[in-house]
This record gives structure tokens, C-alpha cells and sequence, in this order.
């Protein structure tokens, strides 16, 4: 045992030293992944479907985790950087240029991943349309049967303020086994009031109706918030065109206009002031000759 | 380190007194088999089910935080890649040791010297690992069966969608199986694994190979690829994981044609390993 003495200290002394030595190096470390982690991929779909031979499909597990923790920390860096404050419909705040590659390898190596189409389909569209057409472009033709897919694709297209294709793409998607009567409907109406909002209206209870993802019905009662208040300030500055056309000047607080306001039935909070979807005040802007949403208010602007 | 001739597999289990002489090679095979599956299992084979219910319960608790929603799918793609992952393994490295082995314990010798033909012996060597492989890789479909019911609070028709493509991986395995005895009849271990490997490799390349047979302007070199095509496993038969995963099975006729084709291949590649087994010099 005597004699063992020594190959213990050695041992003892080793880890200890080595320890130590690995906590020096990570305090002096230069931050590397820091600078690569923006990198781009140095193989694409195809060539990964190749490589990852028969487990292609726990490959796109992986990228799509990849893909959810890319947003996820660079919401939660901005979250930082911005007092926690952080809005779904701010996504192209948030430089999310690696996503389209992340959700086309990962599709790629799992063609019938429909909720990596789905996710692309809400984030994509706010940094660069032409990436969420192609991924969905690429989903329906490797899932010609998902009417949902084709719902998606119409949606970006109207966030395009293309009606016409809009309508087109909802048309091909009515034509899908499975696919609910309103597909043909919205079609319809995309082509003969595309930009209106009772049009918009429909569009988004449907997407909400049709969806599981929470991000999804998220995003989507934002939307219903925005068309609602967009309705409520189209109300609101016309009260107050009336106003300056009957005072000759603008209103100078809510207070001025209040009864008109409670007489077309706008919501207003205790000051007096109109609220909106989300109960925050409207802002009198523009010497009191326009309306808009205050900065803390949780509607989309 | 090897173990003493006594405790050898095959050997005490091969009495020549209750061995038919003539006729009876498939009560022979069966001996054969039944002692390699226990060799198999005395050498802790079955241990990478351990493993593997580590690497499912971790799945089940974990998947939930990180998968947005796709536990499920993501549990059953991990778990059949996993079934596939340890079932290749074992087919090769097992596979390419089961003649080897007995060859450097010499217990070979004393089973060749019974009326047991060299055909007999690869042949139940190779029922022995098949069935090992059919023990493992039915255990792990039961455990990825629960995990689901737990990962899903209940039944889900996911459990019953595995199936098939548990089965599929199976073949894929008993080819495998196949393959690495027949490089184990003729060359060392560590070769005939390598060799094997790629064959793995290899077969899930097979539509490439077909793609560059109809790409390829030379005739000649068109002719090559089709031929590898043709004479390498097409191993991308048998790849339903990503199908399963979306509650998809394959059709009946495709999963019959995946078995026969299976069967056909294993027939000629331990036919090929017998031919070459009997020309081999024990001595």
C-alpha cells in the first residue's frame, strides 16, 4: 500500500492541476463560437441527406431543435438588450439570417416535417418572403395533399399584398382532399377585395381555427387586434375630422371629443381617453388631428 | 480472454450420440443456433437494452423542453434510429467474430468433427445472431411502445405505426448479418467489420449508384454502376423511420417485397459464405 502512495499523489495532484489548468484556458479563452456561430453551413440538405444515411430523419430532429433554439436565443438576447420587451410580429428585429438554411436542411432531410413548414411560414415572412415561398413551395410538393400548407403560401402572399396569387394559391389548395369549403371562399374573396380588411378578418380566424401551435393563435390574435384597431382609428380620426371641421381647430385633449366617442361606441379607460385592443390609450398626435397607437401599447403597428 | 474449452458454446451442446447421422440437418442447425444465441447472451449482448432505455427515458423527459411540440415524433425517430444504430452494430461485430471465435478457441474442430457440415454450422451460427437480433430489437420496439404511451398520456396510433418499420429494420439487420459473416468466411475480423461497414454505408448510397448508371455517358462505366446497383443490398428499402414517425406504414405489398427481397439476398450471401467456408483450410 506504502509503495501505491506516491501513484495516488500523482493522480490527486493531476486532476487537481488539470483542473485548474482547463479553468485558466476557459477565463483566457478567445471567444470563438461567438465569431463562427453566424457561419454558414458547409453542407446543404442534399448533401446531408446523403451523409446521415438511414438516420436522416433524427438529423432533421436535431436541425429543427437547432432551429428553435436560434430564435429562441436571439429573442432572448434582445430581450436583454431591450428590458425584456420583445413582440412576435418584430421578428425582423431580431437578424434571424440563418433560419431559411436551418428550415431547408431540415425539411430537406425530413420531407413530411409539416410543423418545420409551418413554423417557416410565421417567421419567414418578416425577413424575407421569398424564403418562406420557396420552403413552402418545396413542402407542397413533397406533401401535395396538406391543404394547410397551401393556406400558409396564400397568407404570404397576401402579406405580399399579391391578391391575385393570393387567390390562386388558396384556389389550389380547395382542390386538396380534406380541405374545408372556406378555402374556395377566401379564394373568392382574395381576388375581389384582397386588400379589405373583413377579407384580412377571415383569413386570420381561419388560421387561428385551423392551427395547434400556440405561436400560431399568438400571432394571429395580434393580427385581429391590429385589423380592430385599425378599424377603431379610422372611426376615431374621422370623429375627430368632424370635430376640426365644426371647431375649426383640433381637439386639443380626448376630453373634447369624448361624447362623440362614447355616442359611436369606442372603448375608453377613466381619463376619457379611447383605448385600444389591448386597453392601452390611444395618442392624440399631430396637434390633436390624428390618432395613433401609444408605444406601449401591445398591438402591432 | 478466452474461455476454457468446457465452457465453450457449442461444443457440450453437440453430443453426437443425439445427433441423427443423415436427414435431420435442420435439428442440427438448431443446436447450432440455440447455443449461439446463448453465447450471444452470455457475452452481456443484451446489455445495449440498458442503454437503450437510458437513451428513451432521457428522450422522453428531455424532448418535451426543447422539441416545440414534437416529442413524440422526435422519440420515435431517436428510438428507431436507435433499434437501427445498436441492431448494426451487434450484426457486424458479433457477426464477424461467430466463425472466427470458434476457430482461435479451436472448438470448431470439435464440432466439424461431428456430423455437421460446414453449410450446417454458418447456417445456425447465423439463426443464432438473427434471433439475438429479433430478442433485441423486439424488447426495444416494446420499450419505445411504452415510452410513447408515456410521452402521449395515453394510446396514440403511433404504436402501433412503428411496427413495420421495426420489422424492416429487422431485415435490414439479417442482411447485415449476412454480410459480415460472409467477409468473416474469408478475411480477419477487423476487415471484414470495416468491409461490412461500408456495405452499411453503401446500401443506403444504392439510389445513387442507380442515378449515376442513368447519368453516366460512357456505356461501360454506365454498365459498372448499374451493376454495383444491382449486386450491392439496396438497404434503402428498408428505411421507414421517417414514415413511422408521421404515423405513415408502409403499404403491405411494399413491406412483402422488402422481406422477399431480404430472404433472397440472405440466401445468396450465405450461400456465398458457405461456398467459400468449405474451401477453407482449417488446418
Amino acid at each position: 500500500m506504502r509503495r501505491d502512495y506516491p501513484l495516488i499523489i500523482i493522480v490527486v495532484a493531476g486532476l487537481v492541476s488539470a483542473a485548474l489548468v482547463s479553468r485558466w484556458n476557459d477565463m483566457h479563452r478567445q471567444n470563438l463560437s461567438a465569431r463562427f456561430a453566424e457561419e454558414q453551413f458547409y453542407l446543404d440538405g442534399p448533401a446531408l441527406r446523403r451523409v446521415t444515411l438511414a438516420f436522416n430523419d433524427v438529423a432533421a430532429d436535431w436541425y429543427w431543435m437547432r432551429s428553435l433554439q436560434y430564435v429562441g436565443r436571439k429573442i432572448v438576447a434582445y430581450r436583454d438588450a431591450h428590458e425584456g420587451r420583445f413582440d412576435l410580429s418584430n421578428l425582423s428585429s431580431l437578424d434571424l439570417h440563418l433560419l431559411p438554411d436551418l428550415l431547408e436542411i431540415c425539411t430537406t432531410l425530413d420531407p413530411k416535417f409539416l410543423d418545420a413548414y409551418y413554423y417557416g411560414a410565421l417567421i419567414l415572412p418578416d425577413l424575407n418572403a421569398n424564403d418562406a415561398v420557396k420552403l413552402l413551395n418545396y413542402g407542397i410538393a413533397a406533401n401535395p395533399d396538406q391543404w394547410r400548407l397551401y393556406q400558409h403560401l396564400g397568407y404570404v402572399y397576401w402579406q405580399q399584398d399579391d391578391y391575385q396569387k393570393a387567390s390562386e394559391i388558396y384556389g389550389l389548395g380547395a382542390q386538396t382532399k380534406g380541405a374545408p369549403p372556406w378555402m374556395a371562399a377566401i379564394s373568392a374573396r382574395m381576388k375581389a377585395e384582397g386588400g379589405a380588411t373583413a377579407a384580412a378578418r377571415e383569413m386570420y380566424v381561419h388560421l387561428y381555427e385551423a392551427s395547434d401551435d400556440l405561436n400560431v393563435k399568438e400571432m394571429v390574435e395580434k393580427q385581429l387586434m391590429r385589423l380592430d384597431s385599425l378599424d377603431e382609428r379610422a372611426k376615431i380620426r374621422q370623429l375627430l375630422s368632424d370635430y376640426a371641421k365644426s371647431t375649426g381647430r383640433c381637439a386639443a385633449s380626448w376630453k373634447e371629443i369624448a361624447a362623440a366617442l362614447r355616442a359611436a361606441r369606442v372603448r375608453l379607460d377613466s381619463s376619457g381617453a379611447p383605448t385600444d385592443p389591448s386597453n392601452t390609450p390611444y395618442r392624440l398626435i399631430t396637434g390633436g388631428c390624428d390618432v395613433d397607437l401609444d408605444k406601449n401599447s401591445l398591438v402591432p403597428h | 480472454m478466452s474461455r476454457p474449452l468446457a465452457d465453450s458454446v457449442a461444443a457440450p451442446q453437440l453430443d453426437k450420440a443425439k445427433l441423427p447421422i443423415g436427414g435431420f440437418a435442420r435439428q442440427r442447425v438448431a443446436a447450432i443456433a440455440r447455443n449461439a444465441f446463448r453465447e450471444a447472451v452470455r457475452d452481456r449482448v443484451l446489455y445495449n437494452l440498458v442503454v437503450f432505455a437510458l437513451l428513451l427515458i432521457a428522450g422522453a423527459i428531455f424532448l418535451g423542453e426543447l422539441s416545440g411540440g414534437q416529442e413524440a415524433k422526435i422519440l420515435v425517430d431517436l428510438g428507431l434510429s436507435a433499434i437501427l444504430l445498436f441492431g448494426v452494430l451487434i450484426a457486424i461485430f458479433v457477426g464477424v467474430g461467430l466463425v472466427y471465435k470458434e476457430l482461435e478457441r479451436r472448438t470448431l474442430y470439435a464440432i466439424l468433427s461431428k456430423p455437421i457440415g460446414r453449410g450446417e454450422f454458418l447456417l445456425g451460427k447465423y439463426l443464432g445472431l438473427s434471433l439475438t437480433l429479433l430478442v433485441n430489437v423486439v424488447v426495444m420496439g416494446l420499450g419505445l411502445s411504452a415510452a410513447i404511451v408515456y410521452v402521449k398520456r395515453g394510446w396514440d396510433p403511433l404504436v402501433i405505426h412503428i411496427w413495420p418499420a421495426i420489422l424492416l429494420i429487422y431485415v435490414e439487420l439479417t442482411i447485415l448479418t449476412a454480410v459480415a459473416m460472409l467477409f468473416s468466411s474469408f478475411s480477419s475480423p477487423a476487415l471484414s467489420a470495416l468491409l461490412s461497414f461500408f456495405v452499411f454505408v453503401i446500401g443506403h448510397f444504392n439510389s445513387d449508384l442507380k442515378m449515376l448508371s442513368q447519368t453516366s455517358a460512357r456505356t461501360a462505366t454506365s454498365w459498372i454502376f448499374a451493376g454495383l446497383y444491382y449486386v450491392l443490398p439496396n438497404l434503402m428499402n428498408y428505411n421507414a423511420i421517417a414514415g413511422a414517425a408521421h404515423g405513415i406504414s408502409p403499404t403491405p405489398i411494399s413491406l412483402f417485397t422488402a422481406v422477399a427481397y431480404g430472404a433472397i439476398y440472405v440466401s445468396v450471401l450465405l450461400a456465398g459464405a458457405t461456398l467459400i467456408f468449405r474451401r477453407k483450410n482449417l488446418k
